[in-house]
């Protein structure tokens, strides 16, 4: 059976429509995912030099031991984003005679294979073996690394399950960014110290295999959690997203001015704010509009002249972050409904227009609401309003550009329940190359001039942009007029 | 051999299954019809317990079909193409199937012979994916799946829609020829009075989630159908 299941994934995924994408996202994310990994495994080994020689502290295992739960919260940070659950058609399995717990164990195992499980593995089993190993002896070695890995895989369950039963609510954006502030509330502000908090209990586990034990119970008590949860959810109606209408009438006055165009925004909007898929875009924008807390309030990013470069990311991040993410399944938010836009007369291209002017307005929105940061400077103003310019003249156009590539259909009506589509790694890692694109301009200018002019490029290169708008975004819309049979039958297809 | 009791389906607080008890007798024809919105494929898949049921039970041979998993190898059904794997080809799907109920490659073509007439040669041998095929071509694939592996009940949803007359004949005429031969009980749901009242022994009318009208006479039952949906 498992061998049957896992042909089907293989076969779904070779016969997709946007098997080339797939393909090439995929030998994209294989290969940065090794590299990421290699530098996981590096940093492993070398885990007690840098605390011994970079950071001179005498006992590296009591230090390594009070830092340990700042890495497990950044761990709930990271897995809340990046980690999700295979995709499955449950629909066509529910009637055949297979049992639900199989099939849900099924799914939750392979979840489970996942670069995310060998992180803690590279990374502390290096210092296990050649550390502790060395200084208390192999049992101690084994008995810290079952407590380390057990409690970052019981993580693993905790956020599938988390994540599922928190989907599309601010509580769960609002836990999150609780963890957040546990962890940077303690270090930068001194309140307490969770450091030192935890810090007896990894060191138990060189004593005693205790703290590993209940860990293990942990994590299974995770996993059935997990389990029951999902298994109590493998039915029809959790697969299909039947919400009252929410939101009724919440058109956006503004767009009504930019005629059909603005017509085509607003009921972008609405399909925006009408499916989960897409509103936990917009719960996303509103977590990176926080972003800026961690860089800007941190002691390590303050330099004597000018600004730190890191900063130019962050306000590239957090006035674009909607454009970046939701951008890059540009027209696969309409696959369901591409015909109909096909059918109207310049109906593509006030799709495409229209779609620019919502990514225009919720990145001004973003922008207007991170004006409070002027509090840590009015450098932070300055480099929120000139990213934000060249968010909106030159990236927009890129992102758009790149997601017109073989776009991938997609199915919104969807809900969430083994359906996780949302906000994934590859959504994160395709940002990456978008990320340069600010530096390439600001980098040279800020290196020889210096940090003002590297913004003042920035700003000049995205007025230019906003100024050639027509001319840009031509591209995208003879490109989509273009493949428009294509696209339409792609969509047609699949799902 | 199916035995429904108590059951309520609501959303929110709108009631739209609501039936107090039914039982169908192994092999029977049942039909169930009824306008649209009526509760039929709510009151399928519940029974198939593809969704939860707010309150009350449905019992196969005496099993709580939303307790154990058993029955399923005994049931089959078709409800809508979300029920096939899309990216396979015909062939393919079938193959699965007959690992997953546990058959050899003689029992599959033998079951698929069966349908020799029906697929009128444009399901099988062909390099087409489920995806790709017409409706009517869809619901073929559909109902010879649901009838793979001896099942004891078969649920169709709405089996003629979709299908040319000729098909429609076939598939009418392939029913009563399972019913006759393997004993097999079927549970239709149709909009098409005549097919129905044709193939099935007993008619469920269901209204808003009510049943309103049981029948079990072949003569008055057209007769009656007839006059409720001229209202």
């Amino acid at each position: 059976m498992v061998t049957q299941f896992i042909k089907w994934e293989i076969l779904k995924l070779v016969r997709s429509t946007s098997y080339a994408r797939s393909l090439l996202v995929g030998i994209l994310l294989v290969g940065l995912g090794i590299l990421l990994l290699s530098y996981v495994l590096l940093m492993g080994i070398a885990l007690k030099p840098i605390i011994v020689q970079g950071l001179e502290k005498d006992d590296a295992i009591l230090f390594l031991n009070s830092i340990l739960i700042y890495f497990f919260l950044f761990e709930i940070i990271y897995r809340y984003f990046v980690q999700g659950l295979p995709v499955l058609e449950l629909e066509s399995l529910l009637h055949l005679p297979i049992t639900k717990s199989w099939i849900i164990r099924f799914l939750l195992i392979r979840s489970f294979i996942s670069p995310l499980t060998l992180i803690p593995l590279l990374l502390f089993s290096p210092f296990a073996i050649m550390e502790i190993a060395g200084t208390a002896g192999n049992r101690a070695a084994f008995s810290w690394l079952a407590l380390v890995l057990l409690t970052s895989w019981s993580l693993h369950w905790f956020m599938l399950w988390f994540k599922q039963r928190f989907e599309d609510s601010l509580i769960g954006v609002f836990i999150i960014f609780l963890v957040f502030l546990l962890g940077s509330g303690s270090a930068y502000f001194g309140f307490y110290n969770i450091g030192e908090i935890f810090q007896p209990i990894f060191s138990l586990a060189v004593e005693s295999f205790y703290p590993a034990l209940v860990m293990l119970l942990v994590f299974l008590g995770a996993f059935f959690l997990c389990y029951s949860y999902y298994r109590k959810h493998a039915y029809l109606e959790d697969l299909t997203q039947d919400e009252e209408i929410k939101f009724a009438n919440q058109s956006l006055g503004l767009f009504s001015r930019f005629g059909q165009v603005g017509e085509m925004a607003d009921l972008e909007w609405k399909l925006i704010i009408r499916h989960k898929k897409s509103r936990s875009y917009l719960t996303l924008s509103a977590f990176f509009l926080l972003y800026g807390l961690i860089f800007y309030a941190n002691p390590a990013y303050q330099t004597e002249e000018g600004f730190s470069y890191m900063f130019v990311f962050v306000g590239s991040f957090i006035t674009g972050i909607f454009m970046l993410q939701y951008g890059q399944l540009f027209l696969s938010w309409n696959s369901g409904s591409f015909d109909f836009f096909l059918n109207k007369k310049n109906g593509l291209e006030s799709l495409v227009k229209g779609k620019y002017l919502l990514f225009i307005a919720v990145s001004a929105i973003c922008f207007l609401l991170s004006v409070p940061y002027v509090y840590f400077g009015w450098d932070i103003l300055l480099i929120h309003l000139a990213t934000f310019i060249f968010n909106v003249g030159i990236v927009i156009h890129m992102v758009i550009y790149m997601a017109l590539w073989k776009p991938k259909p997609m199915d919104l009506n969807k809900g969430g329940m083994f359906n996780y589509e949302g906000v994934g790694v590859t959504q994160f890692l395709m940002v990456i190359p978008l990320m340069v694109a600010p530096y390439i301009v600001f980098l040279p200018f800020a290196l020889w001039i210096n940090d003002y002019a590297g913004l003042m490029a920035l700003a000049i290169v995205g007025a230019v942009g906003i100024f050639a708008f027509n001319y840009l975004a031509g591209f995208s819309v003879r490109r989509v007029l273009n493949n428009r049979y294509e696209i339409s039958s792609s969509f047609r297809q699949e799902l | 051999m199916i035995k429904i009791e108590g059951l309520k389906k609501s959303y929110k607080d709108v009631t739209v299954l609501d039936v107090p008890f039914l039982e169908i007798s192994p092999s029977e024809c049942f039909g169930l019809v009824g306008n649209n919105g009526a509760g039929k494929t709510t009151l399928f898949r519940i029974i198939l317990d593809l969704v939860r049921a707010t309150q009350g039970h449905v019992f196969f041979e005496g099993e709580d079909v939303s307790r154990s998993e058993t029955w399923k190898s005994k049931v089959g059904a078709y409800l809508d193409e979300h029920m096939l794997l899309a990216f396979l080809t015909a062939d393919e799907y079938f193959d699965s199937l007959r690992k997953i109920y546990g058959l050899s490659t003689e029992d599959l073509s033998q079951h698929l012979d069966k349908f020799k007439e029906l697929f009128n040669d444009e399901i099988l041998g062909k390099k087409k994916y489920i995806r790709d095929l017409s409706k009517g071509n869809l619901k073929k694939v559909g109902i010879a799946a649901a009838l793979l592996g001896n099942p004891a009940t078969v649920l169709l949803d709405e089996p003629f829609e979709n299908l040319d007359p000729s098909s429609q004949n076939r598939l009418k005429r392939f029913i009563l020829q399972e019913k006759e031969l393997n004993k097999i009980a079927f549970m239709i749901s149709s909009h098409d009075l005549s097919h129905v009242t044709d193939i099935c022994d007993r008619i469920v009318l269901l209204e808003k989630g009510k049943v309103i009208k049981d029948l079990i006479e072949k003569e008055s039952m057209v007769m009656e159908l007839n006059q409720y949906f001229d209202q």
